[in-house]
């Protein structure tokens, strides 16, 4: 599953920023990054290495979402 | 495609835990399926901002950097807008290389250097572009040295520096979906706020498209957030594009395929370099020949030619440019496509990785060669056919390089240099140009154009359009290795696409907008790269027709450019090599 976990969060928002593909949201109840999108993570670490407490682990797995049918 | 390495599914516990971060979290729809189109979002209540400037940049890579600082410099007041962030997405984060002509350095001149360039291009490159990049080069890479660029692995920091020194204001996450064009000017851009509720208008003299080039949401390649938007936008209003025929040619590795870092990481990991001239003729589709004949993964050896020599044929390379197979012991097959090399090749020692794993093609799937697909320049500047429209890097149809990757490096550094001189061009412009007032009827039909994906309750999701998309287009033997048979059946499916389901696109919240956007650009691009591959009836370069495999000099040094035509209709005309477009 691309990233992983994220845990630890200071809720600064870094990894929000710097991924490209809009996968991580600010929860805003929380304040802390939640993977809101995993389907469109191209696995390119970026979220990792910006954040500055290393908080995101990352898998070099991707799984395919179920898309229905005419969806 | 196969695997080594079985994909396992989320454990229960993994899948508890995203399903607990979500709950809290209204705005955000479930991850994947039928629930992702549920509304989130009521269009009737968003908001609108309204922002004017001098010179508009679109896009936060090394083209949209030195755009936004250079127009600025030359007087201009600056707005910079990004989808994503300044310097951290598209392949910026990506490029390490930084191809410099350093005249105490090289042996050639540069005049020699431009000729090597277009015997290796077989024509295809546009040597005014070929010659500036060797020019002005070495100069950006001053600048980058000054702001810390050759000194960090991660360059936001870096690009902020000169932009936060002039105080050049930067709006990210803004996902720009519209040109505005009026009284045959161009008066703007709109789109909308990722993070909030929120239509965005730039009222702007000029405006520079730095969006980079895209795909179509490949696996295995950092070019998911690159889906042609500043093509698609300019070719609405107008302009002319072109390069849609060439086919990058970047590989993945057939161990956890989709896994851009683990496959590329050491692009990501490494320190950005510079480099002196060293032209190849880099395909990528003599590579991805062999996968067509006998399937994937690629073993080792010479392009276009398996260890026992089977496979002949397919894609040609000039003799001058041939490149020796790699000696027994050699790390890796050699690199398939791309200024930048293929992936890293194995490391000498330690445990097997993705890197020591075969190559699988097609990882850049529906991106061209960079700096030559994009908006037709007018001139040596980056001016579109669109009054006030600029273009540069990767998002401009510079033909800098050709139809082929020739000169390491030159993928970055071309980005820096063109964004520098249409930043001049488009402030010098701003200076001498009253701000054209846009009527509110337009921006009306513009806020109710990007609303509709929200709006509707019945539709398509784009995520589905995508993957239909992402079916026709990708097979080897439409994109890669292609014949007139297959490109006209895969036209039909993308007409289809086209006239009934883009128009019922459908959007749960706003990242779902943006993928709406995205799918409709990718679609429209799709469209071009079938008609463009259809018209040249010859292979050369990266474009390979199985039907026509030779190079036809006679009717083909020309490029193809395409534009909407009075019905709105897609059409195609050859510019000679050499040439600029006669409306110019």
């Amino acid at each position: 599953m691309t990233i992983k976990s994220i845990n630890g969060c200071i809720g600064c928002g870094e990894c929000v920023k710097s991924c490209p593909c809009d996968v991580i949201r600010l929860d805003p109840s929380t304040g802390k990054a939640v993977i809101a999108y995993p389907a469109d993570c191209q696995i390119c670490h970026l979220c990792r290495m910006y954040c500055p407490v290393d908080a995101i682990e990352i898998s070099p797995d991707k799984t395919i979402p179920v898309i229905v049918a005419w969806g | 495609m196969t695997s080594p390495v079985s994909t396992p599914c989320p454990s229960r516990r993994e899948f508890l835990a995203f399903g607990g971060a979500l709950t809290g979290l209204a705005a955000v729809g479930a991850s994947a399926g039928w629930a992702q189109n549920q509304p989130q979002v009521d269009a009737s209540t968003v908001n609108g901002t309204d922002h004017t400037t001098d010179v508009l940049v679109i896009g936060g890579g090394m083209a949209g950097l030195f755009a936004a600082v250079k127009a600025h410099d030359a007087g201009a007041r600056v707005l910079m807008v990004s989808k994503g962030r300044l310097g951290a997405s598209g392949l910026t984060p990506f490029a390490k290389g930084f191809f410099v002509f350093d005249p105490t350095k090289e042996t050639l001149s540069i005049d020699e250097f431009t000729e090597q360039v277009n015997r290796s291009a077989l024509g295809t490159n546009n040597p005014v572009f070929t010659r500036q990049l060797a020019e002005h080069a070495l100069d950006r890479a001053r600048d980058l040295k000054d702001w810390g660029f050759f000194d960090q692995t991660l360059c936001h920091r870096a690009f902020l520096k000169p932009m936060a020194d002039r105080k050049i204001p930067v709006m990210e996450r803004v996902m720009i979906t519209h040109l505005i064009k009026h009284d045959d000017q161009i008066a703007g851009a709109a789109g909308f706020r990722l993070d909030g509720e929120e239509i965005v208008v730039c009222r702007a003299k000029s405006v520079i498209l730095c969006t980079g080039a895209g795909g179509f949401k490949p696996s295995g390649f950092p070019v998911c957030d690159l889906t042609h938007d500043g093509s698609i936008m300019a070719y609405k209003i107008g302009a002319r594009i072109t390069g849609k025929e060439w086919n990058d040619g970047h590989s993945t590795r057939a161990v956890n395929p989709a896994a851009c870092y683990d496959n590329w990481g050491d692009m990501f990991d490494r320190v950005p370099g510079t480099n002196g001239v060293e032209v190849h003729h880099d395909l990528g589709v003599d590579a991805n020949y062999v996968a067509y004949q006998t399937g994937n993964p690629l073993p080792g050896g010479p392009p276009g030619v398996l260890a026992d020599g089977r496979i002949g044929g397919g894609p040609t390379t000039p003799a001058e440019f041939e490149r020796r197979a790699p000696e027994d012991g050699d790390a890796g097959p050699p690199p398939l496509g791309g200024g930048r090399g293929g992936p890293p090749g194995a490391g000498k020692g330690g445990a097997p990785g993705p890197m020591d794993a075969p190559q699988m093609g097609g990882a850049s799937a529906g991106m061209s060669i960079h700096k030559s697909e994009g908006l037709v320049p007018i001139d040596d500047r980056g001016a579109s056919t669109v009054p006030g429209l600029y273009a540069a890097g990767d998002a401009l149809g510079s033909h800098m390089s050709g139809g082929i990757y020739t000169q390491i490096g030159s993928s970055l550094a071309g980005s820096a240099v063109q964004g520098a001189i249409a930043g001049a061009a488009a402030a010098d412009l701003a200076m001498s140009t009253k701000l054209t007032v846009i009527p509110d009827t337009q921006l009306t039909s513009i806020r109710e154009e990007i609303l509709a994906p929200l709006r509707r309750e019945a539709g398509y999701g784009p995520a589905w359009v995508t993957q239909v998309l992402q079916g026709i287009m990708i097979p080897n033997f439409v994109l890669y290795i292609k014949k007139d048979s297959m490109l006209r059946a895969a036209l039909a499916y993308v007409e289809e696409l086209r006239d009934h389901h883009l128009p019922m696109l459908r959007a749960a919240d706003m990242h779902e907008l943006r993928l709406a956007v995205e799918t409709s650009n990718m679609v429209l691009s799709a469209e071009m790269k079938l008609r463009a591959s259809l018209m040249r009836t010859e292979s050369r370069c990266s474009h390979y027709r199985l039907d026509y495999p030779e190079t036809d000099d006679a009717n083909w040094r020309a490029w193809i450019n395409i534009y909407q035509g009075a019905d709105g209709s897609m059409q195609l005309a050859k510019q000679p090599f050499d040439a600029w477009p006669e409306s110019a």
